[in-house]
């Protein structure tokens, strides 16, 4: 049990007056950055809120975004929207099973010298700013292929998101027991099978967790579309064209001075943000009641 | 636990399917003349910020008269148009600078530059106090971007602002950070005016620009830029200027006269322009009565041989629509249309497309 | 199943190695044409093929230490916070409130530190950050004084290095706190207690038994948060300013290395520009991966440091 803390009356315990001011002030100190660290969020969430919901109404859902000559109120980010989930969705189905696959070879499977090579990719790449990951795209299929595409952004947000999937579904698997395995083993249980039908269905809401984070993570993105998928004005359906997307919709409108396109920006962020922290959210809440189901 | 993450990938899909479904075109269609017999085929086009809002508001009424024909134009700076359809990454480039030696050298096939309208490169400001545009000469405009003129009061600024109460407001230049045909038209003009500007400066798309001045991304930028700041001054397309309320200085011309920016000004000074398109071509500095002296042509670059013929198609009848019914709209965005002689020479130079060698015609009602 | 696994291993390795590939093979010409001078220059001038990339270096650097300066005392402070005993209706909240910091995509950061944060910095921060250091011989200069306007308000700039450095500082908090609070939570609850037992007050407990044993660690979270804030771009790229040269002090506007390779890629018309942003590239790939490596270093290394002790103690 942690002992008391001195009393506040300092001479009532024989602390000097010095210590105890010193402890004081750090207490407020200490007070002051949870303060700091509240701030930046509710100032964030405030502007964007208040800036964002007079953009919002059935047009920005469901129309293109507006030319210079049209009114305000009648444009949108219905091709944004459309783009956003066309590259994600690719990048999750690419980065998602590849993801689980190279954690299950390292917590199942990897033993050793490539194990350890396998791990310190992945820890390296979790490092990448996702400019490089655009950039490396950029300059190899996107030149190649003389086109700038959906799929090309895909492949810049699956480089920055599979290790992300590996990092969290590889914590995941290695908290179930390893009694779980060897029981299942000891019944004659080829490992594979023990791998798909007992490790992996144990750990199954923790994966989905990781999954949530590193789509999360995805929709986020903005400078790996920025130089991979270019952006488009119309409705995109096709995964060979340039697309466009909600993060870098906010990021041209953010610079332009028409107060109609900024609007459309501040409404795209409140859209992107409140995705993202329902996101968020919904993945803390499946990990804590799987915590709970555990325990 | 399967099963939930499949359900969230169908719903996202789902979510994205009924978007697309629900979704429809925004244009507000100006009237452009019917539909042609051609459907058209989706066309990237890629470059000038100067000219993004012509391009994008031609690629809305085209839309109309060639359904098929989605026109998506992505600004990126006249430098990312020439590097796009050099790598072939774009159906057309887009700058308002003509191809120089060493871009005309990248470029793997033989094209064609195609001016599509003229406009204006304002020296846009922010004085909130001033009613009357602000006079200035190319010299003192000079100074002021080489960091020499620093407060909006200064002597040399007065001098061509008699009369004028001119504010104590520190100047705050700001200027393009990416590659830009904006870029390249006003230091062409400055170093034309003050030798010490062409000395230290010089003309280019992208030049070292003296340290303290801010930097922006497209004309977009340093638009927002202005809007900003009190005190600060750039260059941009005249549109631009007026699209956000922006002072646009009044230029002297030859004559001694001075000159601000207007869809007339900027149309005197088209006449100016020469064929063929070569790299020293420019409508700067026009002699003729009541020309905006820092006027520019803006251009389409196209491959004369062209590869996919539905594509070569829809070009074709893209820009013959705008250098024809398009030229209507070029005024409402404070843009000047081309010559009715100038315009016959682009048309001339649109004809020497090709595919498969056959000489490509823009289909009928285009 | 080992066959398939092994495999993906082998291809994440793959993808590694490309991204180095297409990084040095597409820098190579840079490197080979100027050298070292490539770092060492700030001529920076496409159309006559000079390439010298001091000030985006320069601009990555100083935006990131003062993100550092500004995020480190308080990840530690929130750490130790978190770690106190105090009811968890507090530590919860607070925690969830900081990753929920941690979600927030990087464009809306640079939204509301264009039209929010900059403004609100240029008009009064910063003229009071000068009033109070400005005097100051050498260091002063990083304040000066800002110009104003004829009615005497201060003028905005849309963004300068020292409002990046606060967006970032914003950024990485949430990292830098969540390691450091993990590093600060295995410190031995017997040492606490010994201090306790003895009599100080909290501020000495952590100064004399937290602090000490958790300093390697919490380097290391300072380490992957600097990794972090060299490589951020859009944000930065936003509220940065985008000036062309070496800025001459923390208000003036510059570009960082992310921000230049964002905006000059798309528009590299020849091929040494082209070669020279990806030089730019292998040089923040370069920062931000040996300064991951060094963090794993410095946290690992804390904790067997605290190991030991413990089985010394």
């Amino acid at each position: 049990m942690a002992v008391a803390v001195a009393d506040r009356r300092p001479l009532a315990t024989g602390l000097s007056r010095s210590r105890w001011m010193k402890d004081r002030v750090f207490s407020a100190f200490l007070l002051l950055c949870a303060a700091l660290a509240l701030v930046p969020l509710v100032v964030i969430a405030m502007f964007v809120v208040v800036r964002g919901v007079s953009a919002l109404n059935i047009n920005f859902f469901t129309k293109l975004p507006p030319g210079p000559l049209d009114p305000p109120h009648t444009g949108g980010i219905a091709n944004a929207i459309v783009g956003t989930g066309m590259i994600i969705g690719l990048a999750v189905v690419l980065s998602v099973p590849l993801g689980i696959a190279t954690a299950i070879y390292l917590s199942e499977y990897g033993r050793g010298r490539i194990a350890t090579v396998v791990r310190f990719t992945a820890n390296t790449l979790l490092a990448t700013p996702s400019i490089i990951a655009g950039l490396v795209v950029a300059a190899t299929v996107v030149t190649w292929t003389h086109s700038f595409s959906a799929y090309a952004a895909s492949l810049a947000i699956s480089i920055l998101m599979w290790p992300v999937v590996t990092r969290a579904t590889e914590e995941v698997l290695r908290l179930v027991p390893q009694e779980l395995r060897e029981g299942a083993l000891a019944l004659g249980l080829p490992r594979w099978k023990v791998v798909v039908k007992i490790v992996i269905p144990t750990a199954g809401s923790g994966i989905l967790t990781g999954v949530m984070l590193a789509v999360s993570r995805g929709l986020g993105e903005t400078a790996a579309i920025l130089l991979t998928a270019l952006g488009n004005s119309y409705m995109n359906t096709s995964y060979g064209r340039p697309t466009a997307s909600i993060t870098l919709d906010i990021y041209s409108w953010a610079r332009q001075p028409q107060p109609v396109l900024q609007e459309l920006a501040w409404g795209a962020a409140l859209t992107l943000m409140t995705t993202v922290l329902v996101l968020s959210i919904a993945a803390r809440v499946v990990s804590i009641r799987r915590q709970r189901r555990l325990a | 636990m399967k099963t939930r993450k499949l359900a969230a990938v169908a719903g996202m899909v789902s979510l994205a399917v009924f978007a697309a479904a629900c979704s429809s075109d925004s244009s507000t269609s100006t009237d452009g003349g019917g539909s042609t017999t051609n459907n058209g085929v989706p066309l990237t086009g890629a470059g000038s910020t100067f000219a993004a809002p012509i391009y994008t508001q031609w690629g809305k009424d085209f839309n109309a008269v060639e359904s098929g024909a989605q026109v998506n134009y992505q600004a990126i700076g006249s430098g990312g148009g020439v590097d796009a359809i050099t790598k072939q990454t774009a159906d057309f480039g887009a700058s308002d600078a003509p191809l120089q030696a060493d871009a005309l050298a990248a470029l793997p096939a033989e094209t064609v530059q195609i001016p599509t309208v003229l406009g204006g490169i304002a020296i846009a400001y922010n004085l909130p106090g001033l009613t009357a545009p602000l006079n200035l000469d190319g010299a003192t405009a000079a100074d002021i971007f080489l960091g020499k003129i620093t407060t909006w009061d200064d002597p040399a600024i007065a001098a061509l602002n008699s009369g004028v109460s001119l504010p104590s407001t520190t100047i705050r230049p700001v200027h393009r950070s990416d590659d830009s045909g904006s870029t390249f038209v006003f230091t062409s003009y400055l170093a034309s005016q003050s030798p010490s500007f062409k000395k230290t400066v010089g003309a280019d798309s992208t030049v070292q620009w003296p340290s303290g001045a801010a930097g922006k991304d497209g004309s977009d930028g340093v638009a927002g830029y202005l809007v900003q700041t009190e005190g600060a001054v750039g260059y941009i397309s005249y549109d631009y200027a007026v699209a956000n309320n922006l002072g646009s200085a009044a230029v002297m011309a030859s004559d001694g006269s001075f000159i601000a920016p207007s869809v007339d000004s900027i149309s005197a000074a088209g006449a100016d322009l020469a064929f063929p398109i070569g790299p020293e071509t420019n409508v700067l500095n026009s002699k003729a009565a009541g020309a905006y002296p820092i006027t520019t042509t803006t251009y389409v670059i196209v491959y004369v041989a062209q590869a996919d013929q539905a594509k070569g198609q829809t070009l074709v009848d893209f820009l013959h629509w705008g250098l024809t019914k398009g030229q209507e709209t070029a005024a409402s965005l404070n843009y000047a249309p081309l010559p009715s002689d100038i315009a016959t020479q682009a048309l001339a130079a649109l004809a020497t497309l090709t595919y498969n060698g056959q000489p490509m015609t823009p289909s009928a009602g285009a | 199943m080992v066959g398939i696994t092994l495999t993906t291993g082998i291809l994440l390795v793959g993808v590694l190695a490309l991204v180095l590939a297409v990084l040095a093979k597409g820098g190579a010409p840079t490197f080979s044409r100027f050298g070292l001078g490539f770092l060492t220059s700030s001529h920076w001038d496409p159309p006559h093929q000079q390439f010298g990339a001091l000030p985006f270096v320069f601009g990555t650097l100083l935006t990131s230490f003062v993100a550092l300066v500004l995020s480190v005392p308080v990840a530690v402070g929130l750490a130790i916070l978190l770690n106190e005993p105090i009811s968890a209706k507090i530590t919860g909240p607070l925690a969830t409130f900081i990753d929920v910091l941690a979600a927030i995509p990087s464009v809306v950061f640079g939204l509301v530190g264009l039209f929010v944060i900059a403004p609100w910095m240029e008009r009064n921060i910063e003229p009071l950050l000068h009033s109070i250091f400005g005097w100051i011989p050498v260091v002063g200069k990083l304040f000066p004084a800002l110009s104003r306007s004829a009615s005497g308000h201060v003028v905005g700039a849309g963004g300068d290095y020292f409002v990046a450095g606060v967006v970032l500082s914003i950024m990485i908090l949430p990292i830098v706190t969540a390691i450091s609070r993990e590093v600060v939570a295995t410190v031995p609850r017997d040492l606490r207690e010994a201090a306790k037992a003895l009599g100080a007050t909290r501020y000495e407990t952590i100064r004399m038994a937290v602090l000490p044993y958790s300093a390697q660690g919490i380097a290391g979270a300072a380490f992957l948060g600097l990794g972090r804030a060299l490589g951020e771009t859009i944000a930065v790229s936003m509220v940065i300013g985008g000036g062309a040269s070496l800025g001459a002090s923390l208000y003036a506007p510059g570009q960082s290395i992310a921000s230049a390779i964002a905006s000059q890629f798309n528009g590299a018309t020849n091929q040494l520009q082209r070669s020279s942003l990806l030089a730019l590239g292998v040089i923040l790939v370069a920062l931000s991966f040996g300064l991951a490596a060094l963090s794993k270093m410095f946290v690992s290394r804390g904790a067997r440091r605290m190991e030991s002790a413990i089985e010394a103690g």
